[in-house]
């Protein structure tokens, strides 16, 4: 039987492997964007699990909102990033320290 | 009125010392004379209209705080108008003197330095200052007053800032008025302490109590009343000048000439003298205090005659008589006749303040000498100040016919002190008659030396300043005409009030009235009844005589000194003429016949002459046993403490510590991404250990 | 959803509307020759909002249940961040004008921003808060990177959205946590739930809520992004960072550490008290090495943040009123002193090298004492007002028993007085003659004497805002 803890541990590990990914990671930016991907969706993973548990469904409207907001994040990110890459001419991690100190 | 006498010079201060620019420098200095004219005037007409009802002047609430409350007002009594007297009119006509002789100088460069409106600014602040010390009516006003008059004190004495001596002067006056003012400072605050107040009527309400009363002071019990007393008096003697706390008036004297005359001989050095008198409801409970009072005068006033004796500086030997003057007064108010101390205080300012002014006038016509053996003969070519220099020495060295009540100022007022001494009865003022007597003769004896070296004799010195002097302008020479007649006749004119007939006195300084007042009078009988007081108990006791604060000044129903002083022997009245007497023949014998007389002596006794001449050793004394260790421990401090501990720690953070985080946090600081996100998680893995270890259940 | 609901949310309805509808004026109409109109009306729209909400009477409403609530706490905040940010915009108009960078997006990206941090103040819900804080990030981000030909400010713009977008990521777990133990997303069910004791789990998820929201107020270590994004991002867009965001998160913060957490203060005080003290010596140490005026002021506000988390550490009515007091002052001085840095130009282009200010005094007096004033102020010398503030955070951490932790603010203050006081020292006693201009805008010598005298005269009971802040405390702490 799968109960709650195997959902939770599932979405810690999801979150772990995001935030690794952010800071481990030191090639393209678009990873980056992946990881704040995968990070939003393991808090979707909890708060799912959480409303299911509970029998009440704010988890599940919660959802909504983070899946409504992470897709307008992507979108403003991807921008930036484009901006960025227009001016820089690089997306690698390492070449985002202009500024420093 | 009072108010416009105390203001008035505050105005001319700032008028001139900041408007000098705007309206030129000759209009700043008539700005501040003028008005300090004006306050003379008004305290004329105070001083001879004043019924010797104590009189309240409000001005403004000053400071609120928990119990202390305190309002700046005047407090009108026969003290303050005789000191109000006394300071306004030496300060206007030193004010009118300080034209001529600050005219030109020496020390400044006259065409690019405005020193003169910057003098008259501390002249008419220092005025000012005193006038607030005199009609203050609480304690705190009082030092606020007290303190100024040191301040306007060390600016004045360390007026030529270009001379090394002025500014040492100046330091040293004013950190030996600090061991004083901590005296008074720590009087103050004892007395707020046990009576919940400062305002001077709640204090003399409350002396009797204090009298009872005991209070833990350093390492032991004390009663209350000795502990204040004492406390106030160590003020009082910094502020005068007296024995232990006199090193610094002799030094004062490089200070100009005019301020040496204000303030070192007519005012501020008899502010001490002044505390003691205002304070006499208390004095008269501290009968231990008074003996000190007594014989700290006294000693002072023979030990700064010995030292007058040899000095050579005019200006010293004058100040050593000030100083030496001050214990007559001190004397007469440890006593208990407080009268005859303010006596002694207000003849001795004029003819004080005229010697100095007499003795500036023979220094500017000297070109700035003023060593009195590069003088003699300057009687015909100053005759205006030969003069009136000759009726200050008449005065001082208490000239008149005795037995009679004619004679100069100084004859008046000096043996009212003297015949009150000897009527004082303890040991204390059987001591100070003697000592005050010799003290007469001295006194005699380096006012006349003084006057021949200057004036009669040949001329000495160089050649080419004799050649050269000249009478001192009018502007100098009317303010000493004005003093002369001070000299002469304030002593004959206000005798009686003073001293003379005890009623004058008690009226005067509105000390009881009817019934009251006929019970003083009749001082056996106050005493028999005292005696039946102590029998049938305090009430009555308090309600039989004026209560402590009623008049200007308090003498208890015990203190019949006043009394007794009109009743000694014929011969202690005439013991000071005679001391004049000897004084003066002594003077005429070496320094007009026989002018080789005086360098002999001083080879016959040469440790004795030493001796005086180096003040006692007291300046070597302090600078070995208090200056030395003193300096030592501050270097010490500085060296070790505040250089080496201190500043070495808070600048090894300071240089050492901090640059090193900043350039550590500026070297976190990467610019990567990827460390700020691990520095972040890094710190929510910190939070979470800390919350799981120390929240969590 | 009822009519009254929509009436208590009327004020960010209307910014909203403003907001969209100048979008789409902007984008079929006039395109960027809106821009200077557009930052006047949003400027005014922005001024009477926050009459309009300054002068709403007393009391307390909630809405959409109870997701959202409108009390003096809120009214406080949104005053004030109102204020300042049509302070800042108008501020910002000359400078962006001379940097072409007037697009009409500009004010209106501001005006949502606002909305956002609206929301966030008045939220009473994970959810509500969540929303509101996701709508200002993203509005400044873009804001951040809007000088899109420039390397810097695009990296900015980069690293603000990514590490913004891990704070959110970090709060959004803690806030599944939260939902998780808690059994609801409103504060006032978390409030009845978590009382005296909480588990493990729900204190794991409010240290992820109390890092996300510190990420938004620049808190030691969540403060990374900062100096670089005030250096990268145009100076006006820096003062507007610097100052209303800072509001709306504090304000949220407490919000969610009183309205939610109010019962466990035990175990979130010493979380804000150790963020408090690493912000305070981390701002003062570091910004020492700057020598560019932007990244110190970053530095600067990292440290005045750590001030204001220390009022908030108290745990009490009068910790929330001195942080309250601290910020709208700390609001005050950062205006005054970005128009001070705006109008900072050298030729026309502007410069923000602290050594530019060489003996800036001889060539603008009246500037310079302005400066001065307001950076003793900052630096919290007496009797300026920027004293005061710092003064009641420390007596508000004193009476709640942590000495320690002000002691640890005045020696961090003490440490911080440095560069301040530097900037003074070369202002007034550099070794060389200022190459700025001696001009500038009227608007920004205005706000910045403005700033400067009331840091002077707002002695006199800090112009009133006591009385306001005590309420808003009152209300907030239950």
């Amino acid at each position: 039987m799968i109960g709650l803890e195997h959902y939770l541990i599932v979405a810690a590990a999801l979150f772990v492997t995001g935030i690794f990914g952010i800071f481990l990671n030191r090639k393209n930016v678009i990873i980056l964007l992946m990881s704040i991907e995968l990070m939003l969706l393991s808090v979707n993973i909890n708060l799912v699990a959480f409303s299911a548990y509970q029998g009440n469904l704010t988890g599940q409207v919660f959802t909504l909102f983070v899946l409504t907001v992470a897709a307008a994040e992507a979108a403003i990110g991807l921008a930036i990033l484009v901006c960025f890459f227009r001016n820089r001419g690089t997306i690698d991690v390492e070449d985002v320290n202009v500024m420093k100190g | 009125m009072e108010s416009i006498i105390l203001f008035a010079p505050l105005i001319g201060a700032l008028l001139c010392g900041f408007g000098w620019r705007i309206m030129g420098e000759t209009a700043a200095q008539s700005v501040s004379t003028a008005l300090l004219f004006v306050a003379c005037v008004l305290s004329w007409i105070v001083f001879l209209g004043f019924d010797g009802e104590t009189r309240f002047t409000h001005i403004l609430p000053w400071i609120e705080s928990g119990s202390l409350a305190t309002d700046w007002s005047i407090r009108l009594d026969r003290l303050t108008a005789i000191m109000l007297v006394v300071i306004t009119t030496v300060s206007a006509l030193v004010h009118l003197y300080s034209f001529g002789y600050m005219a030109h100088d020496e020390n400044f460069d006259e065409a690019t330095e405005s020193y003169r409106p910057r003098f008259f600014a501390y002249l008419s602040f220092f005025t000012f200052a005193m006038l607030t010390l005199v009609t203050a009516d609480n304690l705190v006003q009082m030092f606020f007053g007290w303190e100024g008059v040191g301040l306007a004190s060390y600016l004045l004495i360390g007026f030529y800032f270009r001379k090394p001596s002025a500014n040492a002067a100046a330091i040293k006056a004013f950190i030996v008025n600090r061991v004083g003012d901590f005296g008074f400072a720590l009087g103050i605050f004892a007395l707020f302490f046990m009576v919940d107040s400062i305002s001077f009527t709640d204090i003399f309400a409350a002396a009797p109590d204090l009298a009872e009363r005991e209070v833990a002071f350093l390492w032991t019990t004390w009663p209350a009343i000795e502990l204040v007393c004492l406390l106030l008096f160590v003020g009082a003697m910094g502020k005068s000048a007296q024995f232990i706390l006199h090193t610094w008036l002799p030094d004062a004297m490089e200070g100009p000439t005019p301020v040496s005359a204000l303030i070192h001989a007519a005012t501020m050095v008899t502010a001490g003298v002044f505390l003691v008198c205002r304070m006499s409801p208390l004095m008269e409970f501290a009968d231990w205090t008074q003996s000190f009072i007594v014989y700290i005068g006294a000693i002072t006033a023979f030990f700064a005659a010995t030292v007058g004796l040899v000095q050579n500086d005019i200006k010293r030997v004058i100040a050593y008589s000030t100083c030496s003057q001050l214990g007559y007064m001190f004397v007469a108010a440890g006593v208990g006749v407080y009268s005859v101390a303010m006596f002694h205080l207000f003849t001795h300012a004029f003819f004080k303040g005229m010697l100095f002014l007499g003795a500036g006038s023979v220094i500017t016509g000297m070109h700035h000498e003023q060593d009195m053996r590069n003088y003699g003969g300057l009687r015909t070519r100053m005759p205006y100040t030969f003069w009136s220099m000759m009726i200050g020495t008449l005065a001082i060295t208490g000239v008149g016919i005795p037995l009679t009540g004619i004679g100069f100022a100084g004859f008046l007022s000096k043996d009212a002190v003297i015949e009150s001494t000897f009527a004082g009865g303890t040991d204390a003022a059987t001591f100070a008659f003697w000592a005050l007597v010799v003290a007469a003769a001295f006194t005699s004896f380096y006012s006349w030396r003084l006057l021949f070296m200057t004036f009669f004799g040949e001329p000495r010195g160089d050649r080419h300043a004799h050649e050269h002097v000249h009478e001192s302008p009018a502007s100098m020479v009317v303010p000493l005409a004005a003093l002369a007649v001070g000299a002469v006749f304030a002593g004959m004119v206000w005798y009686k009030p003073f001293f003379g007939s005890e009623q004058k006195v008690q009226e005067w300084f509105g000390i009881a009235s009817g019934e009251k007042h006929a019970q003083v009078l009749l001082i056996g009988a106050a005493r028999a009844a005292e005696e039946q007081n102590d029998a049938s108990g305090e009430d009555s006791g308090s309600g039989a005589a004026a209560l402590p604060g009623q008049g200007a000044i308090y003498m208890a129903p015990d203190n019949s000194v006043l009394h007794d002083a009109h009743y000694v022997p014929a011969w202690v009245k005439l013991s000071p003429f005679f001391a004049m007497l000897i004084g003066f023949a002594l003077a005429f014998l070496f320094y007009v016949r026989r002018t080789d007389l005086p360098a002999k002596l001083a080879a016959n006794q040469a440790p004795l002459y030493q001796f005086l001449l180096n003040k006692w050793y007291f300046d070597e004394l302090y600078e070995h046993a208090l200056v030395r260790p003193a300096k030592a421990i501050g270097r010490f401090l500085w060296q070790r403490g505040d250089l080496g501990a201190i500043d070495g720690f808070l600048n090894g953070v300071a240089m050492g510590v901090v640059p090193f985080f900043t350039r550590l946090a500026g070297r976190a600081q990467s610019g990567y991404i990827f460390t700020y996100a691990f520095w972040m998680v890094l710190g929510i893995l910190v939070f979470i250990t800390w919350m799981t270890i120390a929240g969590g259940q | 959803m009822q009519t009254g609901d929509l009436s208590i949310i009327l004020p960010e309805i209307v910014l909203s509307v403003f907001a969209m509808a100048g979008l789409i004026a902007g984008a079929y109409g006039g395109r960027d020759r809106l821009g200077p109109a557009m930052i006047w009306t949003t400027s005014a729209l922005f001024a009477a909002l926050a009459a309009w909400i300054g002068l709403q009477g007393a009391g307390t409403a909630t809405a959409f249940g109870e997701m959202f609530t409108d009390d003096a706490f809120a009214r406080f905040a949104k005053v004030t961040i109102l204020l300042s940010a049509a302070a800042v915009l108008l501020m910002g108009k000359g400078y962006m004008a001379r940097c072409d960078l007037i697009r009409f997006e500009y004010p209106l990206l501001i005006a949502l921003a606002a909305v956002g941090m609206m929301v966030m103040v008045s939220a009473s819900d994970l959810m509500a808060l969540y929303m509101g804080l996701e709508l200002q990030s993203l509005s400044l981000y873009v804001i951040a990177a809007l000088r899109r030909d420039s390397v810097r400010s695009t990296e900015a713009g980069l690293k603000y959205f990514v590490l913004g977008a891990l704070s959110s990521g970090l709060l959004l777990f803690g806030a599944s946590l939260v939902y998780g133990f808690a059994g609801t997303t409103g504060f006032a069910g978390i409030f009845e739930a978590v009382q005296g004791r909480a588990p493990v789990g729900l204190l794991i998820g409010l240290s992820l809520v109390i890092a996300g929201l510190a990420f938004k107020i620049s808190a030691a270590p969540f403060h990374m992004w900062t100096p670089d994004v005030y250096e990268g991002a145009p100076t006006s867009v820096t003062a507007f960072f610097a100052t209303a965001p800072k509001i709306a998160a504090m304000a949220l913060l407490a919000r969610v550490v009183y309205g939610a957490f109010g019962g466990i203060v035990g175990d979130w005080q010493q979380i804000l008290a150790a963020l408090s003290v690493a912000s305070m010596f981390l701002g003062a140490v570091a910004a020492i090495g700057q020598r560019n005026i932007k990244r110190l002021m970053a530095y600067s506000s990292i440290a005045h943040m750590g001030f204001a988390l220390m009022g908030l550490a108290a745990g009490t009515v009068a910790g929330v009123e001195a942080m309250l007091i601290y910020l709208v002052i700390y609001v005050t001085m950062n205006v005054g002193a970005f128009a001070f840095i705006l109008s900072m130009e050298r030729d026309g282009a502007p410069v923000v090298e602290i050594s530019a200010l060489s003996l800036y005094s001889r060539r603008s007096p009246t500037r310079a004492l302005a400066m001065l004033v307001l950076l003793f102020s900052l630096a919290g010398v007496p009797p300026l007002v920027g004293f005061f503030a710092k003064y009641s955070v420390l007596l508000a951490a004193v009476e709640a028993g942590l000495v320690w932790l002000a002691v640890l603010g005045v020696i961090a203050s003490v440490i911080g007085a440095f560069y301040y006081i530097r900037i003074v020292y070369i202002m007034y006693f550099g070794d060389e003659e200022s190459e700025l201009d001696a001009g500038g805008s009227t608007v920004l010598a205005s706000f910045l004497v403005v700033s400067a005298a009331l840091m002077l005269f707002g002695l006199w009971n800090l112009a009133g805002i006591e009385g306001p802040a005590a309420a808003a405390a009152s209300t907030l702490v239950r």
